[in-house]
């Protein structure tokens, strides 16, 4: 079922070809463990926090951020006015409307997904919620990381099969496909009853239908014969069943599973943009198997615990996982993760506080070489950190004017990863800035 | 001669294919003619273009790209008489042949030419006289999509605002399969916008309707639901004073006895509950009940003014009566506690639930204990410090017992009657226990919330309004309104999904292994099975940690709710599904504006099956694509009227007549009125199609008209969009201003034809319509204008304006920027409203300067002057630059002014085309009256009868535009007379047939 990338290199082999270069954000809520989040040195001397560990062996690829921050996200009280703005840096609105800004990666998807089956997968582990939080924000903030518009969430896909199925049937432009196959009976038999010039109008239509149609069935057998020149030259493509209907039972079946659809995604070039949601903000997921009973978010608040430490090791075991997969997908002399960056982050660098003074940022992957890796970037500089916000219904205002804050914004490094994806905007978020050596 | 009887006649005419007698000797008057006319060519045309024109006008590049040669028979002629109309156009104004050519035909050669070709134009509109001419399958424009589907859903959605501009046809106007192609990228819009509109669909449990806004994710579909439930409340009234003033009107009129029907008629006009009110009246008036609050109210009630006159009293001495029940009422209110429990967050859904439903249900119910026995000592005994409040005395009650009795009667009385709310519409967070101030903070409350912490949930307390004040009918609507919440939003399951991950991320009560089952992300967690196995084990180990009856009692209950709720709402959602797919073919039929055939009905049940099992779809998506698919059909959106009649011309059915009509007098889609027309087989009956053509008019649905058919004919349909003001220069065009600029024509045009007025007030009329924003603009004080709304300003000479000419609208389309341009308003008013025909300017035109201030020493009308020396300019100039400079008093955005932007005092005097110097726009008018308004009659007639055709004119046309003028002239020229002519006509109501053979 699987289809790799190549259909859409003219020529196999040619020397100036160039790999799609394919982006996922994994998210991870309330924050990691600060003691345990650190890294030191370059390269594979790269040394790692505990929380890290799951990640050794990717360190050569592997781009440690420090000190970077949301300045929408500071100073809004906790929990959901610290994540709906995570990818988009935009303000959030408060109350029953929702107001934000489109995310990074539906800008990407914008831009690059017309070439693909989709134009991005967006998943997530943890059902959306739609109450109010007590700071008055929509708990919809909590619930999405990836928004089409200052309004809109994109629709988040929980379920592994029906995700898997979005990539194959029976979704958007198919599914006008068989609506196009009945107009064009309809125009049929009313030509046949109508005079010879009306016959001519009816033409014009039956032939706009059958070049739409054609444009779906082009997407379509572009992948059906890269599959088979891709199985024609011994390529191994990475397979995966159908998962079955329903939510796995366990929780490390459910995130694998979203893992695989996204390498399987990414190897067969159906979509280069991907967001996963891997527990929502204010989580209810419980670890059992960790040896953790308390649910994500009460484990959160004692974040320098061990048991939180176990959590949050879980989750960048993900990201591990995910690069694992995708760098054993050959792709002419490299391999999907070099020309893939995995953008792993978290809404709060504390839960215990609801710190969101720094944003934890660490990336594997190097975009086709337009990213230089195996490296840690700090950019903390002086930065004023804010006594623990106990008043969520006010809304304090910091300030964040002093040196350095500018040369720290998270959406200078979006600004910097669109940009080494052929997508150039002059500003977005908060940034008008490039992240400066990176 | 009635215009009735003179169509019916003509559709005699039309349907019988007469062949008297009569007919044959015409025909051979015809054969005989047609001889004349073919000598005519040979002695008289031919020749003359071959002296004068073929010369220049033929080989490989002939002048003007006009080869002549190819007229070589009268036939050719009749072929391409648009381009003979040039031709001889041309000849008649003498610009052809050229002063410079080296022979010139005789005044008499050319007389003669001229004859010949009337003749023949007169032989030809004569022989084909009501031919239904090429009238092409089309798409519905743009502008016509949107309509019908404003129509078809009854919300305004505007799918088609999007596309691209509709190219229009050379009548101008973008309703014809002349212009309006279809492209694979047009298509694929027309499929995004079908699909924009599906997902406004709502599957209600009765079946399907229209949301004003996407209703495809779950907080739209809340708010959708939510809003309704609101609007149904807040249409309640439940003003305690409105009620006691009804009351006493009753009283007014009746005395105390019993006011009979009365009473329903003074509600009703009102605004009030006639349930209610009867209450409220039986309470003041009744016989019962003369202790406690009930006797002050009634002491109050009574002592209201006696006579009808003092309207004012009687006002205020109800407010204070109400004001009383406001005051008294939160006192009589019992009070519950949250519940609590050892381990559960209190925050907990049955907790909050448990409470609500408390205090719902004790709405209208009295707290004993607010009462004081007279005799025992003040309640709080600690508290006696605190200062007597006046409305203590009135909760102090008799100690002797029958008396107290009679008392607490009172207040259960005044408590049933006056609950301590109607209904809840908004609260906060519940547990908090901070109801009293969140509800006071606007963005601490949310509508229909339960009042839980993070969670969506709705709670219903409606209790009081529901038993006093509704009657069955409104009862059954709001109860399908909160069943609908449930069914379409999902509400109870969404409830319960949000509480499984409340009591894990906020609380530790579900942190042991026996709740691992339950996930908020499994769909199968709201069902039946899995709800009672997590009641069973959350009893049970509240139970263990020692909560109390009570708050198990809770638990349970509250399980057993959620469960029913989600449990109804599923099958109502199951029980909906067939009737969605017969909404879905009733859909089809109104989209098709025509009855379905039966296999097309079995064809939308079919590709919903197929939806559903080939394709896999769920009952939503497969019946959201079924409506795509219904939208995309060319059914839908091409207007073509299929005919299995034999005859090469003839009449158009019933339904395909109805959409004609309104698609010309609404730009949409016929209603159901016209419809059923069709179906009775009546509308091709004189009186039936004028009466429905009256109807129609009347609606405000003839806006179409006004805003499809005038904005075309008058070039400003896309100045919604005009973007060529300097606004940095103009600031008073913002897009307000430029709204109402749009709107003023077509308010103008909507009036006229309603009211039937004359077309000549189009150049005459002294009146316009304003709104706030335009009134400004022109300077138009102290008229009574709403906000938003739109007035008729009578004597607008007096601010300049007064009919289309100096509309801002025009002056400002036909001024580029920082000048005015008097060539293109004098070209839009001999080119738009009098139809004369300009050609292109060469392409070597000098620019003016695009600012007036840079023009130097000279006025615009100046330099236009120097202009006009050059002859080749000249020719064309002459006539229509004058004609612009009589609005050298208005400004780039049609504002009046003195001065032009260079600082020189502007002139509007010119001389005009007749020679004669006038002044401003009454010197315009006065040469319009006097040498142009047959000219002006004469292009309406052809715009309109063009665009109600959606075709261009053919010369088998010129009889019905006669006639059209004719008639106009009987009937003092009412606009409506020309739309009247045009729907009676055998153009109109016939077409060519699928046996129609074109001459080739």
């Amino acid at each position: 079922m699987a289809l790799p990338w190549l259909e859409s290199i003219p020529v196999w082999g040619a020397t100036n070809r160039s790999s799609p270069k394919r982006f996922a954000a994994l998210f991870m809520a309330n924050g990691i463990n600060p003691k345990e989040w650190w890294a030191k040195g370059s390269g594979a001397d790269m040394e790692l926090g505990k929380c890290l560990e799951p990640l050794e062996p990717f360190k050569a690829k592997m781009n440690f951020v420090k000190g970077l921050f949301n300045r929408a996200a500071v100073g809004v009280g906790i929990h959901p006015g610290q994540t709906g703005n995570l990818l988009s840096g935009a303000k959030l609105k408060k109350g029953a409307e929702l107001g934000g800004g489109i995310s990074m990666d539906q800008v990407l998807a914008n831009h690059i997904g017309r070439k693909t089956m989709q134009s991005s997968l967006v998943l997530g582990c943890e059902q959306p919620v739609t109450g109010y939080h007590e700071t008055n924000f929509s708990m919809a903030y909590s619930s999405h990381i990836s928004w089409q518009n200052a309004t809109s969430p994109v629709p988040m896909e929980t379920y592994p099969s029906l995700a898997f199925d979005s990539l194959f049937e029976n979704r958007g432009t198919t599914r006008n496909r068989s609506i196009l196959d009945r107009v064009q009976g309809d125009a049929r038999s009313l030509s046949r009853r109508v005079s010879s010039r009306d016959r001519a109008k009816l033409d014009e239509y039956l032939a706009s239908v059958r070049e739409v149609e054609k444009r779906i069935d082009r997407i379509r057998a572009a992948a059906d014969k890269a599959a088979g020149k891709a199985r024609d030259r011994g390529q191994s493509v990475f397979t995966m069943d159908r998962p079955d209907n329903g939510l796995p039972e366990d929780i490390r079946d459910h995130m694998k599973l979203m893992c695989d659809i996204i390498a399987m995604a990414f190897q067969t070039d159906k979509t280069r943009v991907a967001t996963l949601l891997l527990c929502r903000d204010v989580s209810g997921l419980i670890y059992p198997f960790l040896g953790v009973r308390r649910g994500h978010h009460i484990a959160s608040h004692s974040d320098t615990s061990d048991s939180y430490l176990r959590i949050v090791k879980y989750h960048c075991s993900q990201a591990a996982y995910l690069a694992g997969r995708l760098a054993s997908m050959e792709e002419g002399d490299s391999n999907v993760l070099d020309n893939s960056l995995l953008l792993f982050l978290s809404n709060m660098w504390s839960g215990s506080n609801h710190d969101s003074t720094k944003v934890p940022v660490m990336m594997i992957g190097g975009l086709g070489g337009t990213l230089k890796t195996g490296r840690v970037l700090d950019y903390s500089g002086t930065t004023r950190v804010p006594a623990v916000n106990k008043a969520p219904d006010k809304d304090e205002v910091f300030d964040y004017s002093e040196k350095g804050d500018e040369h720290r914004k998270l959406c200078s490094l979006y600004l910097s990863i669109m940009d080494r994806m052929g997508v150039s905007l002059d500003k977005f978020g908060d940034a008008d800035t490039r992240l400066t050596g990176l | 001669m009635r215009t009735e009887q003179k169509l019916a006649l003509l559709i005699a005419s039309v349907t019988i294919l007469a062949a008297g007698s009569d007919a044959v000797s015409r025909e051979e008057n015809a054969v005989s003619r047609e001889e004349e006319l073919r000598r005519g060519f040979s002695d008289v045309a031919h020749p003359f273009l071959v002296r004068y024109c073929i010369d220049c006008h033929s080989g490989t590049k002939p002048e003007a790209q006009l080869d002549l040669t190819l007229f070589g028979s009268t036939r050719d002629v009749v072929r391409d008489f648009p381009t003979w109309v040039h031709v001889v156009e041309r000849v008649k104004t003498r610009e052809m042949p050229p002063r410079d050519a080296e022979s010139q035909p005789t005044a008499e050669a050319r007389q003669t030419f001229l004859r010949w070709s009337k003749n023949l134009r007169d032989h030809e509109a004569e022989r084909n006289a009501g031919d239904p001419g090429p009238v092409l399958a089309r798409r519905l424009s743009a502008a016509e999509y949107n309509h019908t589907i404003h129509d078809l859903t009854g919300v305004d959605i505007q799918p088609a605002r999007e596309f691209p501009v509709d190219p229009a046809n050379e009548a101008g106007f973008d309703n014809s399969g002349e212009s309006l192609v279809m492209t694979p990228g047009l298509l694929a819009k027309y499929l995004d916008a079908a699909r924009a509109v599906s997902d406004h669909l709502v599957l209600k449990p009765g079946g399907v309707t229209f949301a004003p806004h996407p209703v495809v994710t779950v907080t739209d579909r809340d708010k959708y639901c939510v809003r309704r439930i609101i609007d149904f409340y807040q249409g309640q009234n439940t003003e305690y004073a409105d009620y006691f003033y009804a009351a006493w009107r009753l009283r007014q009129r009746h005395g105390l006895d019993d006011p009979g029907p009365a009473l329903v008629e003074v509600a009703t006009r009102e605004r009030l509950s006639p349930k209610y009110l009867a209450r409220i009246w039986s309470l003041l008036a009744g016989e019962e009940n003369h202790y406690g609050p009930v006797a002050k109210l009634r002491s109050l009630w009574q002592s209201l003014p006696d006579t009808d006159a003092e309207l004012e009293q009687a006002r205020a001495g109800c407010s204070t009566m109400s004001e009383y029940v406001r005051q008294l009422r939160p006192r009589l209110r019992r009070e519950f506690p949250h519940l609590r429990a050892k381990g559960i967050n209190n925050g907990t859904q049955p907790f909050v639930l448990w409470r609500n439903r408390q205090y719902a249900t004790h709405r209208m119910t009295l707290n004993r204990d607010a009462l004081r026995i007279a005799s025992s000592s003040p309640r709080n005994e600690e508290d006696e410090t605190a200062p007597a409040d006046e409305l203590d005395s009135e909760l102090v009650i008799p100690e002797e017992e029958g008396l107290q009795t009679r008392h607490v009667d009172a207040f259960k009385a005044f408590c049933a009657v006056f609950p301590d709310t109607f209904y809840v519409s908004r609260r906060g967070r519940e547990f908090s226990g901070k109801q009293g101030i969140q509800l006071r903070n606007e963005g601490s409350v949310r509508l229909l919330s339960a009042g839980f912490h993070s969670q969506m949930g709705y709670f219903r307390d409606d209790a009081p309004l529901y038993e006093l004040l509704l009657n069955e009918q409104q009862q059954r609507r709001l109860d399908r309104l909160w069943q609908e919440l449930d069914v379409i939003a999902e509400a109870p399951t969404r409830q319960h999904q949000g509480y499984i991950w409340y009591e894990r991320a906020e609380s530790l009560f579900l942190a042991t292994e026996e709740f691992d089952f339950a996930r908020s992300e499994d769909k199968s967690v709201a069902s039946e099975e899995k709800i009672a196995r997590l009641a069973k084990t959350y009893l049970a180990k509240a139970d263990r940690l020692g909560a109390t009856k009570k708050a198990l009692d809770a638990i349970q209950e509250h399980f057993r709710i959620i469960d029913a709720s989600i449990r109804r709402a599923e099958r109502a959602r199951k029980d909906a599904s067939p009737l969605h797919l017969r909404a879905l073919e009733d859909f089809a039929e109104r989209a098709y504006r025509r009855p379905l055939e039966d296999a097309e009905r079995a064809e939308v049940r079919d590709f919903y099956d197929i939806l559903r099992k080939r394709d896999g779809l769920e009952h939503e998506d497969a019946t959201r694509d079924v409506l795509v698919r219904i939208l995309t059909s060319p059914h839908f959106c091409f207007r073509t009227h299929p005919s299995d009649a034999e005859e090469p011309i003839h009449p158009l059915s019933d339904y395909a007549l109805a959409s004609r009509l309104s698609y010309f007098l609404w730009s949409s889609m016929p209603d159901q009125e016209l419809l059923s027309a069709a179906s009775r087989r009546q509308l091709h009956k004189p009186d039936v199609l004028l009466s429905q053509v009256r109807r129609m008019l009347n609606d405000d649905g003839v806006e179409g008209l006004g805003t499809e058919f005038g904005g075309h004919w008058l070039d400003f349909r896309q100045f919604q969009r005009h973007n060529s003001v300097d606004r940095g220069r103009f600031p008073a065009f913002d897009n307000d201003l430029r709204q109402a600029m749009f709107e003023e024509p077509i308010r103008f045009l909507v009036d006229l034809i309603q009211r039937g007025g004359s077309i000549l007030d189009l150049l005459y009329a002294d009146h316009t319509f304003v709104n706030s924003t335009l009134a400004a603009h022109y300077g138009i004080e102290d008229l009574p204008l709403e906000a938003g709304g739109w007035a008729r300003v009578a004597k607008a000479d007096r601010y300049g304006r007064g009919g289309l000419l100096p509309m801002s609208v025009f002056l400002t389309k036909n001024a580029p920027g920082l000048r005015t341009s008097p060539v293109k308003r004098g070209h839009w008013v001999v080119r738009q409203l009098l139809g004369e025909r300009i050609p292109t300017p060469p392409p070597e035109v000098p620019e003016l300067p695009s600012d007036e201030a840079e023009l130097g020493e000279f006025t615009l009308t100046e330099v236009l002057a120097k202009h006009r020396e050059h002859e080749s300019c000249s020719v064309c100039h002459n006539r229509f630059d004058s004609v612009g400079v009589v609005f050298e008093g208005f400004g780039p955005i049609g504002e009046q002014r003195s001065l032009d932007l260079g600082g020189r005092t502007v002139d509007t005097r010119a001389k005009l085309p007749d020679g004669v110097e006038r002044k401003g726009v009454p010197g315009l008018r006065d040469y319009l009256r006097k040498h142009r308004q047959a000219e002006f009659v004469d292009n309406l007639c052809r715009k309109l009868l063009a665009y109600a055709l959606g075709r261009t004119l053919i010369i088998s046309d010129d009889k019905l535009l006669r006639r059209m003028r004719d008639e106009l002239v009987q009937n003092d020229h009412r606009f409506t007379s020309l739309i009247e002519s045009i729907v009676t006509s055998p153009q109109f109501l016939r077409q060519r047939g699928r046996n129609y053979r074109y001459e080739e």
